[in-house]
């Protein structure tokens, strides 16, 4: 089971407090807990006044680019008369990150009851809820609690009585992280290639189907209810004046209690690694970790002692992320390492800009011949000329992901692409 | 009124250079006021949607760090952007780089070598080195419609092909499939694109991705020549470039006109005069003698059927004249009927299928597959559908009209016929003379299209043998016979003495028509021309 | 305002892949078929954003999307059969050509491949007696490597058809080879 070992480090439970727990998944179990009171409240405030609580809590979107959510609400047109949506982003496709998943499959009503608030600020009246297609077993979880939550009068037509409408679409993907840039979602939601586009015109003025669009992540907007329900300064409790409140964490590699574990930001890195985590298995010293899921920088193992907030990890030349560290001990060849992150990035471009379709490729290709012992030491100076062209260049920040982990394995594991490249043999242990 | 105008436009400075464009105008149409053409493949003026995918026409804004694609960068007032900063330049030469990792630098075979924009830029950036040490990947080729071919290795992906199908032509057929580097066009498999203005995404694609079938491997860019033409396949009249390849026409292009064809042309405009012009030529005058046509020069042949012309003077008869004739051929023609009594002109239409392009109303396949059937009418001709026939002891004249439906004893017992015309077909063998003229892309010339607009074509083939354009001809005919002014030798008196002489084309002169035509004063409402429409 | 989604269909199963019925003739043209494009076209504003639905669909039905079906769809939604299949070709997850009984995807991305990945896939590939992406003899596997499946906590990850398999070692391969195949 991956729902988060209790730990006593500072431990939050606002999201997690009901994962492993089938019962809360239900209606009614969800009811008994305290379920949709949050609704009922928010189906009866402006829509602006929702939007203030979210904006005074600070709360950042958490799927990766950590944009302040209050302030993207705000962006919707107040009175337009057209018709808004809501996208919510259960894409979740990078590599690292599993949280989303908990909150789904665990928490589903509180992720609808999040969307239809989140709706209700931003004048929306539907809701898709775009899940990844490999997602089964969740969606079908997901769609148990829509279909319950319209029986209920939960969704549709006058909610809870209030006269509000509406409604809730599960939606599912087909196979592509590039889905996962709300640009992109939008198009694979309108049936099209998810290929992002360029802003503007941005979601709030044009979004799906030509109209105003919101795109939030799950864990975003699952937090959303708890903010309404305790209030901004609630929320503030945890975390930093820029970083406040929780976050599901998702640890993985070579850790000896990889999952998931919800925490306050701003505990440090390496209090994660080692102590909620447990270290390494097998007693191997940790060599590298990439902190935020695979789109996020290198970090050497001097340098966990930053604080997981969103300005403590860009201290540090890396980024939040998606709160997803890749942990690699001593025996990882990161040469072998970083040419996997590539080739993931090189399959998933959706080919518009040339710098990322050929990019992503080329330095794939270039981290294989390498790896097999064909290196060349100017193929490390062509490396960062390549980050440097695929930075800003492009589209979306695809090619930009994956010059993060490349510049600083470049940076910072340079003895290990020259091994290769001069030896052909590796510094790992 | 100045202060509405300065809020419909913006001021802005690109490259130091200011200039004013209308608001919402790209950065990269405001470039090109300044003087600046800013590299670009996706984008194209007469494609409606810019993706900014291919990423060439990346800009500085003076001040900002992050370049920005300048085909959908709006102008605002006070922006100062920069096309060549180092930091934009080294962009560009990053995009040929990228582009260049998997072509097959195939262009000793391509066809697009020396008329290719990878090239072209790639000079231009000095993009000549390149860091990839990596095997190519090899795609093969493609056919994605029966006479267009598909090279996937060469392609770039601009998606300019794609979106002309699917935003000018209406005919969602053409795609990316796949996605990142394995991307490449398709068809629905096992179709094809069967569009009458499919070729034109061989035009607009930048490299040699598309190429024709019928013309792979026949002429090298520079082996070319060109000459700005009009297409004579149907009463639209597109404007061309005729390209020519040791005198024969290799290759129609669609040049640029806003108010008639775009950037397009159709299918049947590119193939068909590639197949034209074959079959016998008239090379030299032709006189009857002891029952035999015989060659002679011209001034012989020119004072023998002078002669003749006095002799039947007011004999009546028919004039038969090609729709395909130019009105410079047709005024001097008119010219001679009128001296000769004849006031039947005579002329058929062949006519076909149609097909339009709906981004472009004014394009269409019309079904008037004549070059000038309104000129024809405009000059003096009628339309008709009978085959051409001539009462004994009546004046035949025949200007260029193949006569292919025409009996095989036509004109035999004719007064005189006259026969002046590029080709000479077996009708014409019956002839009292034969007077070889130029073929249309042999001359100079006006065509007058569907809605009476009169365009210039010029010379791109020299004429066989001793054959000259009609007008010359017959102006020097009309001199003998003391009828006209001195003989024409060039095409501005040629047009001069047609404008001068016709309601048609007064107020027009060759020059003013300059490349894109002119419909001339007080013909804006054609009604004829609207019947030729169809 | 009138509804323009039936209350029961909001949450409609996008999709199940618990028994694929392998169909052989048309997709729409079915009451099944039929009842589903109803559900799924009341759903959005504009036709064609039930596409990815529809192919679903297909998959669902058959195991993988044909020709046939992306003309069907295309026909369905005024949509052209070659646009269908630039989308059919973008997402990886529509199956271009019928696969194994049991479609076995391994990943092998960063944290599964930290965590033995690549061995995990290549005891698969033995044990079912094929090569990376073909059917095997008995009809029973494919096996392909996959992307990123958002397990990363719990590798080697290992999706086969619509279920996950989680903390998946090479030597735990075995038994879930011979599990699969004894499934009805």
């Amino acid at each position: 089971m991956s729902f988060p070992h209790r730990h006593e480090l500072e431990t939050t439970t606002i999201l997690s407090q009901y994962h492993g727990d089938a019962e809360a998944r239900t209606l009614a179990g969800w009811l008994e807990r305290g379920g949709y009171e949050r609704l009922r409240t928010a189906a009866m405030m402006e829509p602006d006044e929702i939007t203030g609580v979210v904006k005074d809590s600070g709360l950042r979107g958490r799927g990766g680019a950590g944009f302040p959510t209050g302030l993207k609400w705000s962006f919707m047109p107040k009175d337009d008369g057209k018709p808004h949506y809501l996208c919510c982003n259960a894409d979740e496709s990078e590599p690292g990150a599993f949280k989303d998943r908990e909150i789904l499959r665990w928490t589903p009503h509180l992720l609808i009851e999040g969307c239809m608030i989140a709706a209700r600020a931003i004048r929306a009246e539907h809701v898709y809820i775009y899940v990844r297609g490999e997602f089964f077993p969740y969606t079908r979880i997901l769609n148990e609690a829509v279909t319950e939550a319209y029986d209920g009068g939960y969704l549709g037509d006058d909610v809870m009585g209030t006269g509000w409408t509406c409604d809730v679409t599960v939606h599912a993907g087909a196979g592509a992280y590039i889905a996962g840039e709300e640009t992109g979602l939008m198009n694979s939601l309108m049936g099209d290639r998810a290929e992002p586009w360029m802003k503007p015109p941005f979601p709030a003025q044009a979004g799906v189907f030509g109209l105003p669009t919101t795109v939030n992540n799950v864990e975003t907007l699952a937090t959303v209810p708890g903010i309404l329900e305790h209030g901004a300064e609630w929320y503030r409790q945890w975390g930093t004046e820029k970083s406040p409140g929780t976050k599901l964490w998702c640890c993985s590699g070579h850790l000896a209690k990889p999952g998931n574990y919800e925490l306050a930001l701003g505990v440090p890195l390496e209090d994660i690694i080692y102590d909620v985590c447990g270290g390494t298995p097998n007693g191997k010293t940790v060599r590298a970790v990439i902190p935020g899921g695979s789109s996020t920088a290198f970090l050497t193992a001097d340098e966990l002692d930053c604080a997981t907030t969103y300005e403590g990890l860009q201290e540090v030349g890396s980024s939040l992320g998606t709160a997803s560290p890749i942990v690699m001990d001593e025996s990882t060849c990161l040469l072998r390492a970083m040419r996997r992150v590539a080739q993931f990035y090189a399959h998933e471009s959706c080919g518009q800009c040339v710098q990322c379709r050929e990019g992503t490729a080329w330095v794939a290709r270039i981290l294989e011949r390498i790896e097999a012992g064909d290196g060349e030491l100017r193929d490390i100076d062509t490396l960062y000329e390549l980050c440097v062209q695929m930075t800003g260049r492009t589209i979306c920040v695809l090619a930009d992901s994956v010059v993060f982990p490349l510049r600083s394995s470049l940076d910072k594991f340079r003895d290990e692409y020259e091994a290769h490249i001069r030896t052909g043999s590796c510094t790992a242990r | 009124m100045a202060e509405q105008e300065a809020r419909d436009t913006v001021t802005l400075t690109v490259d130091g250079v200011a200039v004013t464009v209308p608001k919402g105008s790209p950065v990269i149409e405001a470039a090109e006021r300044a003087g600046v053409v800013v590299p670009r493949y996706c984008y194209h003026p007469g494609i409606p949607t810019a993706p900014a995918q291919c990423r060439m026409c990346l800009v500085e804004i003076e001040g900002q760090p992050k370049l920005q694609p300048s085909c959908v960068l709006q102008a605002q007032d006070g922006m100062s952007i920069l096309t060549a900063s180092e930091t934009a330049e080294k962009a560009r030469q990053a995009v040929i780089e990228f582009l260049l990792v998997n072509h097959p630098l195939d262009c000793p075979i391509c066809d697009a070598a020396g008329q290719c924009m990878l090239q072209d830029y790639a000079y231009e950036t000095r993009q000549l080195y390149s860091r990839v040490n990596e095997a190519k990947a090899v795609m093969g080729r493609d056919r994605v419609a029966e006479d267009i071919l598909y090279f996937p290795d060469r392609c770039i992906i601009c998606t300019r092909c794609v979106r002309f199908m699917r935003d000018v032509a209406d005919d969602d057929a053409l795609i990316v499939a796949h996605r990142g580097h394995k991307s490449y066009i398709d068809t629905f498999p096992g179709r094809e694109l069967d569009n009458e203005f499919r070729g034109n995404i061989v035009d607009v694609c930048p490299v040699g991705a598309l190429v024709h079938e019928d013309f792979v491997f026949k002429a090298r860019a520079w082996d070319m020549d060109s000459a700005i033409g009009v297409c004579p396949g149907c009463s639209t009249g597109c404007n061309v470039t005729v390209d020519t390849k040791e005198n024969q026409i290799v290759r129609l292009k669609p040049r640029h006109n806003a108010e008639v064809n775009s950037y397009w042309m159709c299918d049947y405009g590119r193939k068909h005069l590639v197949m034209a012009n074959r079959g016998v030529r008239a090379e030299v005058p032709l006189v009857r003698t002891d029952e035999r046509l015989q060659p002679t020069d011209w001034t012989s042949a020119l004072d023998r059927v002078a002669a003749r012309i006095e002799a039947v003077r007011g004999s009546g008869g028919v004039a038969v004249v090609s729709p395909d004739s130019s009105n410079e051929n047709l005024f001097f023609l008119g010219e001679l009927a009128a001296y000769l009594g004849i006031s039947r002109i005579e002329f058929r239409v062949p006519t076909g299928r149609t097909a339009a392009l709906p981004g472009v109303p004014t394009l269409q396949l019309r079904a008037d597959r004549a070059a000038n059937g309104v000129g024809a009418e405009l000059l003096g001709g009628t339309r008709v559908d009978a085959p051409p026939s001539v009462s004994p002891g009546e004046v035949l004249i025949v200007l260029d009209d193949a006569l292919e439906d025409a009996p095989a004893e036509l004109g035999v017992e004719a007064g005189f016929f006259l026969y002046i015309g590029s080709r000479l077909p077996l009708a014409a063998r019956g002839a009292d003379a034969v007077l070889p003229i130029a073929w249309f892309a042999e001359m100079d010339g006006t065509f007058t299209n569907f809605e009476g607009r009169v365009q210039r074509f010029h010379q791109a083939l020299q004429p066989p043998g001793i054959a000259r354009p009609a007008w010359m001809v017959i102006s020097r005919l009309l001199q003998r016979l003391g009828a006209g002014g001195p003989g024409v030798s060039d095409i501005e008196s040629a047009f001069a003495a047609a404008a001068a002489g016709s309601a048609a084309l007064a107020g027009l002169s060759w020059e003013s028509l300059g490349h894109k035509g002119r419909i001339a004063p007080g013909m804006e409402s054609v009604e004829s021309a609207g019947a030729n429409a169809g | 305002m009138s509804r323009r989604i039936h209350p029961a269909v909001a949450a409609a199963q996008p999709f199940q892949l618990a028994e694929r019925d392998e169909i052989q003739g048309p997709l729409l043209g079915t009451p099944e078929g039929s009842e589903r494009l109803e559900m799924v076209l009341s759903r959005y504003p504009e036709k064609r954003a039930a596409l990815l639905p529809l192919l679903s669909f297909a998959q669902e039905k058959r195991g993988w999307v044909s020709p046939s079906d992306m003309e069907e769809v295309a026909a369905a939604l005024d949509l052209t059969p070659a646009y269908v299949h630039s989308i059919a070709t973008f997402y990886t997850m529509y199956n271009k050509h019928p696969v194994g009984r049991h479609l076995v995807q391994v990943c092998t991305c960063i944290s599964c491949h930290l965590n033995r990945g690549d061995e995990v896939l290549d005891a698969f590939l033995r044990e079912v007696g094929a090569r990376e992406g073909e059917i095997s003899a008995d009809g029973d596997f494919t096996v392909i490597e996959a992307e990123c499946l958002g397990a990363c906590g719990f590798a080697t990850v290992v999706q086969v058809n619509d279920e996950y398999f989680e903390d998946v070692t090479p030597e735990g391969v075995a038994a879930i080879v011979s599990e699969l195949r004894s499934r009805e």
